[in-house]
């Protein structure tokens, strides 16, 4: 347990010193501001439009947004996540993987008493502390500035729910995170070690998506999950790929968090995004390391 | 009565069809500094990394400070220091950090007064908050030297310790390791292609040449074979004359 602790308290040591971590914190801080302020502009411009439509009394119905969820704001952000959070986890993978061959200390780290798996899975631990304070300091960067937008805290329920979201993000974040552990692992190619991920990251995003519901690429950068097809080979193709459309889960119960509308079950779906990170956590851990300066033999 | 620190018997390791290291029989008694010379590609660093349990032997049988590489690597590597060719270590991190990071892996706890200790005895004291990524070649062997001795070894690996250094960093080290020896008992296994390093520092060599050991024995009955200026060398090439042959 100690070897454990010790890679884990290493890994947090010189990520702090690294710095992808602080381009991380930046890229998510601004993505939360993005979203929200995209949130708010979309607010502001469809009720000044209704205020004009309603004072030429072109209309009685109600303005779109009056009954929205505080929560609404936080919508564009499940898409920053999947775009740009996933392939950045991965990308910390990648590099907690690969800093052992860069600074040849492998040799070193093997040939200590402690297995390999022990530190593998500290450093993993590790780059879960990186993106649970990563994913704390989003939540409440979130909490704050949605509350200044609608002019008041957010219900405790509210809150709860954006604490959720954190919890799911942070779930799928580990699941990319120790695929980039794992492609770092069997590649030793810095280059193939980033690109293996970002190439399966497009699969579960974008292929397998298109297999089950014949949607529009675009349409898949929609924070909405798209409505599987009930009939025909598409049907069929949805029944079997739906486990496999991470992302499109990771839609599914994010917009059950957040107050959105949905398809399916969204305790199923987040079972799955869970499902999908244990399988690239144990992945991680079980994964033959490529040979540079020897491997350990144990 | 010396013990056997390192002994191998019939060792071979391939890499696929090729074999990097043959029939490798070999008794390194306790307290000797043992230089293993061969050209470049000789099966050297194949031998370290067999023996510091890097990689698994395809025959015959190793054991360093009395446990079996294949069967016990963990008590192995407890009890063994290992400095490789052309470490570089964590970069961003400062030589105390690095140097803590080995210490905790080896078991050791709230490792700052060792660290120092070792510090100390390489001569290199005062730089421990500094970042190693701004050191020298010379200072990054020292925080080498350092780390492989942290957790008192039995046994310590050095391959190429003195590979890419200046002159005044190559007889520095080379004192390091013979007062290693001398003050603290520790074996020492030694990869070298210099034969002028094996002459100033080891009390025994073996020569390799294309993963088979041509010759092994002590450095005096070595050089006496061959009574002159430069003995080591005649008795160097004659051993790869007569492998030939």
């Amino acid at each position: 347990m100690s070897g454990v602790l010790t890679a884990a308290r290493h890994e947090l040591l010189t990520s702090a010193r690294a710095k992808s971590p602080y381009m991380l914190v930046a890229a998510f801080l601004g993505m939360v501001a993005a979203s929200t302020f995209i949130g708010w502009r979309t607010t502001v411009t469809v009720s000044a439009i209704y205020d004009r439509v309603v004072a030429d009394g072109l209309t009685t119905q109600p303005n779109p947004f009056t009954d929205v969820s505080a929560l609404y704001y936080v919508r564009n952000t499940v898409i920053y996540v999947l775009l740009i959070g996933s392939l950045m986890a991965a990308a910390l993978g990648v590099q907690s993987a690969l800093r052992d061959r860069k600074a040849s200390t492998a040799a070193l780290v093997l040939t200590r008493p402690v297995s390999e798996r022990a530190v593998r899975a500290g450093r993993l631990l590790g780059i879960g502390a990186i993106l649970a304070i990563l994913v704390v300091v989003t939540s409440v960067v979130t909490w704050v500035s949605v509350g200044a937008i609608v002019g008041h805290a957010l219900t405790a329920t509210q809150t709860l729910e954006v604490a959720s979201f954190g919890a799911l993000t942070w779930v799928l974040l580990m699941g990319f995170a120790a695929v980039g552990v794992a492609s770092g692992m069997v590649f030793p190619r810095e280059r193939t070690a980033l690109l293996a991920p970002v190439v399966l990251w497009a699969v579960i995003a974008f292929v397998i998506p298109q297999l089950g519901t014949a949607a529009r690429p675009v349409s898949l950068l929609n924070p909405v999950p798209l409505p599987a097809q009930g009939s025909g080979a598409f049907g069929w193709l949805s029944q079997i790929m739906a486990p496999f459309s991470i992302t499109e889960h990771f839609k599914t119960a994010s917009a059950a968090l957040l107050e959105s509308p949905y398809t399916g079950s969204a305790v199923a779906s987040a079972a799955v995004v869970a499902l999908f990170t244990l399988i690239a956590l144990a992945a991680a851990l079980v994964v033959r390391a490529a040979r540079i300066e020897g491997g350990s033999h144990e | 009565m010396t013990t056997t620190a390192i002994g191998t018997h019939l060792l071979t390791h391939r890499y696929g069809s090729h074999a990097a290291l043959s029939d490798l029989t070999l008794d390194i008694r306790e307290g000797e500094i043992f230089g293993l010379l061969g050209h470049n590609g000789a099966g050297k660093t194949t031998t370290v990394s067999v023996l510091t349990t890097l990689l698994r032997p395809s025959e015959g049988t190793a054991t360093v400070a009395g446990y079996d590489v294949k069967r016990e690597p963990r008590k192995v590597r407890a009890a063994i220091g290992y400095l490789p060719e052309n470490v570089t270590f964590y970069n961003d991190l400062t030589t105390a950090e690095n140097l803590s990071f080995f210490a905790e892996l080896s078991g050791l706890r709230k490792p700052g007064a060792r660290i120092s200790e070792v510090l100390e005895f390489v001569g290199f004291t005062g730089h421990d908050r500094e970042r190693v990524g701004t050191f020298s070649k010379g200072m990054r062997q020292r925080v080498g030297l350092a780390q492989a001795l942290l957790h008192r070894p039995e046994v310590l690996f050095l391959d190429e310790p003195t590979s890419g250094l200046d002159p005044e960093g190559v007889r520095a080290l080379r004192e390091l390791i013979v007062r290693i020896n001398d003050e603290w008992g520790t074996t020492i296994f030694m990869n070298t292609h210099l034969l002028s390093e094996v002459t100033k520092t080891c009390t025994s060599i073996g020569i390799l040449r294309s993963g088979r050991l041509v010759h092994h024995g002590s450095l005096a009955d070595t050089v006496g074979a061959f009574p002159t200026d430069d003995a080591l060398e005649r008795a160097y090439f004659a051993s790869a004359e007569s492998d030939a042959a």
